[in-house]
This record gives C-alpha cells, sequence and structure tokens, in this order.
C-alpha cells in the first residue's frame, strides 16, 4: 500500500490579503498549470437567483479591466494553452495550462479578472452570456433523453431551502431574470483573493510563483465579510422513501436509486467511495454481474455507481441502469432496490474489495497523471480542508476501507427509507 | 487598487521534447514503445489493421460486436472470472476504433502491465465466441445504438456521411454502424472477421517507465500464437465534392434545439496539405476563438458551442462543422455559418488569426501530451499513418512555420462552400419555411 497519493513536493503560502497560493514543482514537461478555486458555487445562491454562480463563471471570460472581451481566450490559445472552467454546487474553478513560458501571462490573466471584471461587465455581455448558458441548458438538460435526471434527484434528495436543493445551470425564469447590478455585486461578494486558492503545478519553482503571485495578485483587496452559504450537513429526513415516475420521450425504462450519504472528505465518504465501486464500476461490479449478466435485465453498458464529491453536506450516491427490451420499469427498479439492500446484508469478499481498491488506485493515479489534474487536486484540498497535502491521504483511506465498514454504512446510509426512487417510462406513441 | 496593466512578456521557452521512441520487432510482431521515466501508470494499446474501413458493406458494426464479444469468456476462463482477473488489476479492456484501426488497450500501475498485456492478449487472440453469447452481445449492441440513436446528432451524421460518400460503400455509411446493421449481424459474420483480422499480430503500443518495463516480454505475450502477415491496405479513394448546396431536414418533432451538420468531403491523412489545411480549420471552427464559435454563440447568442475541422484517415477525409442551436435561430445561424466558410474559402486567413491558431496546435503538443494514454494515442498515430519517431517534432516546426499565404491557400482549395451538404436535425414543422426562405439550397426531407 502506498504511503502517500501525493509523491510530489508541496509549498504553500499566503499573502496578505488572504489569497493562498500552492506550488507543486515538477519538471518533467515543460507545461505549467494554472489552477483557481474560488470558494463560491451554486450552495450559496438564494431563491430566484438560481444558476447565477455558473451563469457568473461565463462572464468571467469575456474581458476585465486590462483584457478586452474575447481576449483572454485568445491569449490563452495564441500561448498555446488550454483553459475551462466549471462551475458546481460547491465551488468554481478555473484552469489553464501553459508552456511553462507563459506562466506570467496566465497569472496575469487571472488577476485582472479577479481584481477587475466589473468595469468591463457590461449589460450587452450579460444578455450574449445569458443566451448562451440558456443554449447550454437546452443541449445538456432538455435536449437529450434523460438529460433532466439530475435535474430531478437534487430537490427529491434536499429539501426546500437546502443549498443542494436546486442544480446549478438554475431555471429558465431565474436567468430571465438576471440583471447586471446583481452580477456586479456576486463579483465584489464572491470573487475576493481570500475566497481564493490559486494553485500552479509543472515547470516552475515555488519561489518564482510565490513572487509572481505577489506582483500581478498583491494589491487586491480582501473582502472581510463574505458571506457563507447556508449550513447543509442536517439533512431533515422524512422516513419515507421518495419516488418519482417520469413518463417522457426516451428509448427504454431507466431508473435511478439516489441516497445520501457522507460529505466528501469525512471517513464515511470514503466508505462510499469503494462501496460505489463495488457495486457499479467495471464488468466484475455487483450490478453488471446481477443485472446485466446474471438476470439480464439491464442493458451492460448502462449499470453504474457513483459517489458525486459534494464536501458541503452529505453527498449524493447515485444508482442507475436501464431496461433491456421486454423488461419494465418496475422489475427493473425492484432488482436494482435489491441489489443496494444487500450491500449490508451479503458481505462484501475479499476480490470484490480487492477488485474495486485497484480500479480506485489507477483512477487515482490517473488524475495525478497530468500537471492540470494534479492542480485541481490540490486547490480543492486547499479549499475544502485547508491543507493542499491532505490530497496524499484519500488514496491511503480508500485503500484501508474494510468489507465490515461497508456493510456498516450501507446499513446506516442506504436504508429504503431514506431511498430517492426516479424511473423514466417511453411514453406511448401513436404507430 | 492597483492591478498591473501591461501584458507581461514570454519567458524563456525550454524546448519540448518527444518522448524517445524505441520500435522493436518481437515474436512476430512490432513493439513500439516510448520512455516516460518516473510514471507510475502505463499503458499499452494492441493495435490491429481491423478498423471499420475492414467491414464489409451492410455488416457495419461488426468490429464493434466483437470487441463486446471479447470479454465473454476465453479459452481459459469464464466472462466472470475474465472481469474480475483484468478489474483485479486496475484495469478494464478499453476497446476503440476508427476507420483505420482496432484497438485494445490497458491502463495500470506499471509494475501490473505484463499482466494485464498478458489478460488482453488472452482475450484478443482467445475468445469462446460461443454463439449463445455472441448473439446476446450483438442483441445488447443493437440496442446501445438505439439508446444513443435517440439522442439528435447520431441521425444527422449519417445522413451527412451517406450524402457525401454514398450510401453503397463503406465510407458512406456510419463508423459503428446502425441499430439494424448490427441487429442484422450472425454468429458466423463474427468469428470470420475475428479469424480473418484479429489473429494476425498488428503492433503493440507501450507509453511507460521502460525502465521498469520488458519489452520483449510484453511483445511475447501480446503475439503468441498470432500468424498472418499484413494485409494490403488500400490506396487513398477518390471522392470529389459534388456541386449544388443542398439542405437536408430530419425530423426530430419536439425538439427545443436543431443539430446542424455541415460538411463535403476533404483531402486523405497523408495529403501534403495536411498542416495548412488543419490551420484553416482551426481558424475557421477549430478553437474556442474560432470564426465560428467567435460568430454563433458569442457574438449572436444562437448556441452552446459550434465547431468544425477537416478530419482525415487513410483513405479519405471530410470537412464538417457541427452544432446544435436554438429552434427558432436555426435559418439565421446556417446562413451565418455557411458564410463564415464562404468567407473564409474566398478571403483566407489574417496574420493575427493565424498566429493564435499555429501557436495553440504548437503549444498544444507540449500541453496535452503529458499523460500515458495521451502519448501511447501519439505513438499510434505514427503507427497507423507510417511516420518517423521525430514526427512531433517535425509537426510543431511545420504549424510554426505555416504563413497566411500557405494557409489561405489550403482555405481557397479545400473549402467547397457551394458543394456542402447542410443536414438539420430539429423541428421540421417549424423551421422548415425558413430554410427554404434562406435560399441556401433545395430542402429536402430525409425519408426514414
Amino acid at each position: 500500500m502506498p504511503d502517500s497519493g501525493y509523491p510530489w513536493p508541496i509549498e504553500t503560502t499566503r499573502l496578505d490579503n488572504g489569497l493562498r497560493v500552492v506550488v507543486s514543482e515538477d519538471r518533467t514537461a515543460p507545461a505549467v498549470a494554472v489552477n483557481l478555486w474560488y470558494d463560491v458555487g451554486s450552495r450559496h445562491e438564494p431563491a430566484g437567483q438560481t444558476g447565477f454562480a455558473h451563469l457568473f463563471e461565463h462572464l468571467m471570460f469575456e474581458g476585465s479591466l486590462n483584457v478586452a472581451k474575447t481576449e483572454h481566450m485568445k491569449l490563452i490559445q495564441g500561448a498555446g494553452g488550454s483553459l475551462n472552467a466549471t462551475t458546481n454546487p460547491d465551488r468554481t474553478n478555473y484552469f489553464e495550462t501553459v508552456p511553462a513560458e507563459q506562466l506570467e501571462l496566465a497569472l496575469w490573466l487571472e488577476a485582472d479578472r479577479m481584481g477587475g471584471l466589473v468595469p468591463a461587465l457590461t449589460q450587452e455581455t450579460l444578455d450574449n452570456q445569458r443566451d448562451v448558458v440558456k443554449n447550454e441548458r437546452r443541449q445538456r438538460y432538455e435536449n437529450v433523453p434523460y438529460g433532466d435526471a439530475w435535474l430531478r434527484l437534487l430537490p427529491l434528495l434536499y429539501p426546500p431551502g437546502h443549498p443542494y436543493h436546486h442544480a446549478t445551470i438554475g431555471s429558465m425564469a431565474d436567468l430571465n431574470a438576471a440583471d447586471l447590478a446583481t452580477f456586479q455585486e456576486f463579483h465584489a461578494r464572491y470573487y475576493a483573493p481570500n475566497n481564493a486558492v490559486l494553485t500552479v503545478v509543472g515547470d516552475a519553482s515555488a519561489a518564482e510563483v510565490f513572487a509572481l503571485a505577489e506582483k500581478y495578485f498583491g494589491a487586491i483587496p480582501a473582502r472581510a465579510d463574505i458571506p457563507a452559504a447556508p449550513d447543509g450537513r442536517d439533512v431533515a429526513t422524512t422516513g419515507r422513501a421518495a419516488v418519482e415516475t417520469v413518463t417522457a420521450d426516451v428509448p427504454a425504462p431507466r431508473v435511478y436509486v439516489a441516497h445520501r450519504t457522507h460529505p466528501f472528505g469525512t471517513p464515511g465518504y470514503d466508505v462510499t467511495t469503494v462501496l460505489a465501486a463495488v457495486l457499479g464500476s467495471g464488468r466484475g461490479s455487483r450490478l453488471y454481474q446481477r443485472l446485466a449478466d446474471g438476470e439480464r435485465i439491464a442493458q451492460p453498458d448502462t449499470v453504474g455507481a457513483y459517489g458525486v464529491d459534494l464536501a458541503h453536506a452529505p453527498a449524493p450516491l447515485i444508482v442507475t441502469a436501464t431496461a433491456r427490451p421486454g423488461v419494465t420499469a418496475e422489475r427493473l427498479a425492484a432488482g436494482v432496490a435489491e441489489v443496494v439492500d444487500e450491500l449490508a446484508t451479503v458481505p462484501v469478499t475479499h476480490a470484490e474489495l480487492d477488485r474495486a481498491k485497484a480500479l480506485l488506485s489507477t483512477a487515482w493515479w490517473r488524475q495525478m497523471s497530468t500537471v492540470d489534474g494534479r492542480a485541481d487536486t490540490l486547490g480543492r484540498y486547499a479549499t475544502q480542508f485547508g491543507d493542499p497535502a491532505k490530497a496524499a491521504e484519500r488514496l491511503p483511506a480508500w485503500l484501508t476501507v474494510t468489507a465490515e465498514q461497508i456493510a456498516e454504512t450501507a446499513a446506516e446510509v442506504l436504508g429504503a427509507a431514506d431511498r430517492v426512487t426516479l424511473t423514466y417510462v417511453p411514453e406511448e406513441k401513436p404507430s | 487598487m492597483t492591478l498591473i496593466a501591461a501584458r507581461p512578456g514570454t519567458g524563456v521557452a525550454r524546448p519540448y521534447r518527444f518522448p524517445t521512441v524505441v520500435r522493436r520487432d518481437v515474436a512476430g510482431g512490432r513493439v513500439v514503445a516510448a520512455h516516460l521515466p518516473g510514471q507510475n501508470l502505463a499503458v499499452a494499446v494492441l493495435l490491429l489493421d481491423a478498423g471499420a474501413g475492414r467491414e464489409p458493406v451492410g455488416k457495419e458494426g461488426l468490429a464493434g460486436v466483437l470487441a463486446k464479444a471479447l470479454e465473454e469468456g476465453t479459452a481459459q476462463r469464464d466472462a466472470t472470472a475474465f472481469a474480475l482477473a483484468v478489474e483485479g488489476l486496475g484495469t478494464e479492456l478499453v476497446t476503440g476504433m476508427d476507420w483505420d484501426s482496432f484497438q485494445v488497450s490497458v491502463q495500470v500501475p506499471v509494475e501490473r502491465l505484463g499482466a494485464a498485456v498478458e489478460l488482453l492478449a488472452e482475450a484478443v487472440r482467445t475468445p469462446r465466441l460461443e454463439p449463445e453469447d455472441v448473439r446476446r452481445v450483438r442483441d445488447d449492441e443493437a440496442n446501445a445504438l438505439r439508446m444513443d440513436w435517440a439522442n439528435p446528432g447520431p441521425r444527422a451524421d449519417a445522413v451527412l456521411r451517406a450524402d457525401l460518400f454514398g450510401h453503397d460503400n463503406r465510407w458512406g455509411r456510419p463508423m459503428y454502424g446502425d441499430p439494424e446493421s448490427v441487429a442484422a449481424l450472425d454468429v458466423e459474420d463474427v468469428t470470420v472477421f475475428h479469424s480473418e483480422w484479429f489473429i494476425r499480430p498488428g503492433t503493440l503500443v507501450v507509453a511507460g517507465d521502460l525502465d521498469r518495463l520488458d519489452l520483449d516480454a510484453l511483445g511475447a505475450a501480446a503475439f503468441a500464437g498470432t500468424g498472418g502477415g499484413p494485409a494490403d491496405r488500400g490506396g487513398p479513394i477518390d471522392v470529389s465534392p459534388r456541386p449544388g448546396r443542398r439542405i437536408i431536414l430530419v425530423d426530430r418533432p419536439g425538439s427545443v434545439q436543431s443539430t446542424l451538420r455541415l460538411g463535403h468531403p476533404s483531402p486523405h491523412r497523408a495529403h501534403p496539405d495536411h498542416v495548412p489545411m488543419t490551420l484553416a480549420g482551426t481558424v475557421l471552427g477549430g478553437a474556442f476563438t474560432s470564426r465560428l464559435n467567435h460568430l454563433i454563440r458569442e457574438v449572436r447568442g444562437y448556441t452552446y458551442g459550434i465547431r468544425g475541422d477537416f478530419a482525415s484517415s487513410r483513405r479519405f477525409g471530410r470537412f464538417a462543422v457541427a452544432s446544435g442551436v436554438q429552434t427558432a435561430v436555426t435559418a439565421p445561424a446556417l446562413v451565418e455559418a455557411v458564410g463564415e466558410i464562404t468567407r473564409t474559402q474566398l478571403t483566407g486567413v489574417t496574420e493575427d488569426e493565424l498566429a493564435v491558431a499555429r501557436s495553440w496546435r504548437a503549444g498544444q503538443l507540449s500541453v496535452e501530451l503529458q499523460s500515458p494514454r495521451a502519448i501511447a494515442s501519439a505513438l499510434t498515430t505514427l503507427v497507423v499513418h507510417d511516420l518517423p519517431d521525430d514526427y512531433h517534432a517535425r509537426l510543431r516546426e511545420s504549424l510554426l512555420a505555416a504563413d497566411v499565404a500557405q494557409v489561405s491557400a489550403a482555405a481557397a482549395a479545400h473549402l467547397h462552400p457551394e458543394a456542402l451538404t447542410l443536414v438539420v436535425e430539429g423541428d421540421a414543422a417549424l423551421i422548415r419555411d425558413d430554410l427554404v426562405a434562406t435560399g441556401l439550397g433545395e430542402v429536402t426531407d430525409h425519408q426514414v
């Protein structure tokens, strides 16, 4: 068993304005990954403003004080780099990987939009990116079969008012109502250096990065009163299973079974991660063996189970399967429920456990095999757990999970009374 | 607050070096490897000349069914035992194919690569292919395609391909087949395809820390029990763009977006214009900052994204643009997209745009070629297209050396806006009249 999941150096500092800077030097390739985690996500959005954190992420690419509209993308791509950003319930991350000689350019661009976005934000930009995001919603959620499953699962898992109750993409109505002042205020409130972690991994030294961080970010003022998101750690359970059935234009019945487990980063979630791999990763998983192979009621490529790595409330475990022709949604749902229930009653074997851990080990090292994968991981641990070096503990923690712990966790969090079941049934079409 | 207004200059560049390539003949096959010192993860890819181009017309999807059937048990163990053995090493068999090749790969911590390659070879060379299993896998694959074809895109892609290359040709039909072609396959199709193409040795591509790997042992495992030499791979196929732009409407009632697929044939991979053509495609549609995405997404707000590129295999190529646009703006989006293609063909590219495109493409070589998987994929390119070890270094140089005249000439020669096929998959009742009114070309309805 490896002692560490992160065998590279990590150095950190904090600027006077509160910006945390994390550096992990690796001279293997002449490339460097720059990554910013802002501790703001859709969990911070009040009612009526769903989708704002994500729409804001789009606005961050549309110019700032010293960077013209569309220039950000052009400069990074013109430097040979790759870039993107994502928003989830917990946080918003921005990242680029560039040839090492372009490190300073990347830092300048990130500093300019952290400290100077508001003066460049126009109604025209907001209107354009609102349209883009609405198109994103259509493309990813509305125009594809089962595309809205995540939008439906969240409110079934988390009650109204809970920070994970609504999906990050937001509602069309709220997006339509978004006004410019709200976004200017959003930036002022959350895009402060003391609400962010800057991580640089690759062909650069810590001393060099710390000096550049001071040069470009050092003058951006801290914000004293950044409001916290609502606390979601305790989720009131109803004691009743939640069941929703959707009749839609889908090619086959599909079942999602979901549970609230433990927050990402806790021992309970480590157990959940291994449990999910036993249950749903690969052809040797219980779901595949029982439903796709054994009873042959599920389509082989459609069975799976995974935890959604959210840290601020009990994170969801999602289990899914799609019916083979002639199999009803009810039969499939019963089959999935049975396999999930057995996690508490049928002990996980050594072979099952070793298989799950081997797959998780490979997945971990795959994430670590690129500088951008490492940078995002360090940014996560610095933001969510206050110390990037804690990243090294995750893989060893997975590898110490026992069969008994899986059974205990299954009994604790996968009970039928806490279960969410979402079923899609094909609508009958006139022939 | 003082932000620094002046954009910083570029630092001193450290040269990018593609890893050292090792080529070795072992046990009747060829091993091509890249040395990644210190890397804990390793990848092996068995490359076979068994891509979609080898499937007979009418048997589309055969290689995909065989790929899945490989894991239904081998001469030595049943399907479950095989899955547990492979996944116990921390990997899965990943199969993939394109027009030119069929690939099976494993990715594991470096010390397990030998065991993983032995299992890979066991599945590829000695699958059981029990008739009952093959039939079930075929039915599952047909279902999986039905699921996929319920999404917007696959039907439009198929319609475009058939219009460009002709439905009578294998390359005029979908690379992975369609639900009907897969459902019609029989057991013998699969066993014959296996004996014809999966017993030849092929090439084993390895990316990892070669100080901790034994290439001879890996090759011996991969090529054990193989026979038969390489088969003739055929020359480039002459496909000329067909004059007369046309719109083909694929009905998708209730769709909130229209799926656009625009294209025409283009040169094969070994064409001497490959680099300037790639750059012309990049300026037009290959990057976020490209002309199409700038206009259709960033200025108009019609879409979440639009991309266009030249893609090529050994024998043929195509230029294509893909997007999903809001239903109500289908016609203007189409008009503007065709407008940008036409403008690029007529007036070429500017130095500003080309500067971004060439340094992006060149920089991507150092930025993206990091993981063992990415390096293995680059090695695969060398093998499939008969390219030399220093290909990536030379590619970088030729990208950086391409000038406006060359790239504009490639755009002029290889873009054919008047010969475009414009496939629109959307709510026909809502968009047909608008499409006719664009005057872009005759509108026909795709007959299911």
